[in-house]
């Protein structure tokens, strides 16, 4: 991702984490519904976001994520139950724990939305890559060799 | 501090001879002076070799959960009717006894496995802050007296009170005396002041986006990943630690500055809800990387969040592995 160095014609790159029974099939709809978005997000599809290891958001960022969006089923509504709850913590304290070392807290992104929400998906897209379009390329923790 | 240890070494030695422990983990002197280094005695004529008092600095519970685990390993091999079972003796602090309650809680072995030999700590004595306090001389002879300490250097003697050497996790400790123990020796040990325990998390906190990275990268840079603050740390038992996982590697090996960070952040990541600030990692730290300050953010983000505190109780589930569903969720993003 060396090519994104300079912001004149900069696009941010998001990596979205999504689960496979509410946010992916969310995507789906937006994209069956014709609901314009941003192109500049890569889907990654898990089973349950209580499948996502916080070391994925890591990696993700080392490597020249500009942001990392994860999203899932609302809380209650979650295909394995409590998957969602589960993550929910982990989040949590991640989120805290980068912004305390100095990360943008607008780097990373939690959200949830279901599967009938194809226009909140559409609309989360468009907001997380405005709010890492104003914070500018990723340089910290960005792997560079 | 003595009859803490005449009580330790008659109670290790009884456990000993009525054979209720195999083995009884402890300090013992150290070959430098104003050091102890753990000890394994496992004779009860050799139990007078055990020591308490502020030079005894590691965590101990990492050695109860590697012989526990070997020994369950070994008996895999062994005939049903052969199988042995092993227990194990431990001098515990405060500190040393959470640690094991964190075992316990994550069914690393059984309650039986262990007796705990629980003593009243006051705090050890931070290598660094001693060094500093001699003015970086090398330490000839010392002895501690009492609350202070007299160090024998080349240009002399020097006393020394023992509480501006006492590490940073000690002055605020709030777990000085063993949360669980089966015998104790001595009476409790005065309140440390505990109230002051996130202090410096709050001014940290404070500072700008760019002081704070500013810090976390200067301190990530003196790291030369020995990974002596996992192999020291209770909580770090994985069989394969993800540093040497390859697949999928998660942290590359090379010395690039963010495979560095990265190992870090996540190392420390994984203490959420589980670090019960021993300093083990800090004392052993050959490049004095503050450790503490980010460890330090977790506990206060758990407590905060969950109202857990690592290892306070027998009772208390670790935070990452439960749930209310009414667990805070100010950080949702809603478009």
């Amino acid at each position: 991702m060396a090519e994104a160095k300079t912001t004149d014609g900069w696009e941010p790159k998001i990596i979205a984490i999504v689960c496979n029974w509410c946010t992916y099939a969310g995507a789906d709809l937006a994209g069956i519904s014709r609901i314009q978005y941003p192109p500049n997000v890569r889907i990654i599809r898990v089973p349950c976001t209580g499948r996502i290891n916080p070391f994925y958001i890591m990696k993700a960022l080392q490597e020249g994520a500009d942001g990392v969006l994860v999203s899932g089923c609302h809380p209650g509504e979650c295909h394995y139950i409590t998957g969602n709850y589960s993550a929910r913590r982990k989040f949590a304290m991640l989120k805290r724990y980068l912004s305390y070392i100095g990360m943008e807290p607008d780097r990373t992104t939690f959200t949830w939305c279901s599967a009938s929400e194809g226009e909140r998906f559409a609309q989360v897209i468009k907001g997380v890559t405005e709010k890492v379009r104003a914070i500018g390329p990723a340089d910290k923790l960005v792997k560079t060799l | 501090m003595g009859n803490v240890e005449t009580k330790l070494r008659e109670e290790a030695k009884k456990l000993l001879t009525e054979k209720k422990v195999d083995v009884v983990i402890g300090y013992e002197r150290g070959t430098l002076p104003l050091t102890a280094t753990p000890c394994f005695i496992t004779d009860p004529a050799e139990a007078d070799r055990l020591v308490f008092d502020a030079t005894c600095t590691q965590n101990l519970a990492k050695f109860a959960h590697d012989i526990l685990s070997a020994h369950r390993e070994a008996q895999k091999k062994v005939k049903p009717e052969d199988k042995k079972k092993k227990v194990v003796g431990i001098v515990a602090r405060g500190c040393t006894s959470r640690s094991l309650v964190i075992h316990l809680q994550e069914k690393q072995y059984a309650r039986d496995d262990v007796v705990i030999l629980g003593v009243p700590c006051s705090g050890y004595i931070d290598g660094r802050k001693l060094s500093a306090a001699v003015g970086g001389e090398e330490v000839l002879e010392g002895a501690v007296s009492g609350d202070s300490l007299t160090v024998k250097i080349s240009t002399g003697e020097k006393k020394v009170a023992l509480s501006d050497v006492y590490a940073d996790n000690c002055i605020t400790c709030r777990f000085n005396n063993p949360v669980i123990s089966d015998v104790m020796t001595g009476d409790p040990a005065p309140a440390k002041s505990a109230d002051k325990e996130y202090e410096k998390v709050e001014a940290f906190e404070k500072l700008s986006i760019e002081e704070r990275w500013a810090y976390f990268t200067k301190e990530m840079a003196k790291c030369i990943r020995c990974y002596a603050c996992r192999n020291t740390c209770p909580s770090c038992y994985c069989k394969v630690c993800f540093v040497e996982q390859s697949m999928p590697q998660f942290v590359g090996l090379s010395a690039e500055k963010t495979d560095t960070q990265v190992f870090q952040l996540l190392r420390t990541y994984h203490m959420v809800g589980r670090c019960v600030d021993c300093g083990s990692c800090v004392s052993v730290c050959p490049m004095g990387v503050d450790l503490r300050n980010f460890l330090k953010k977790l506990d206060k983000d758990a407590l905060e969040l969950f109202e857990h505190r690592a290892g306070a109780s027998m009772d208390d589930v670790p935070p990452l592995s439960t749930y209310k569903e009414n667990d805070k969720e100010d950080f949702i993003y809603n478009p």
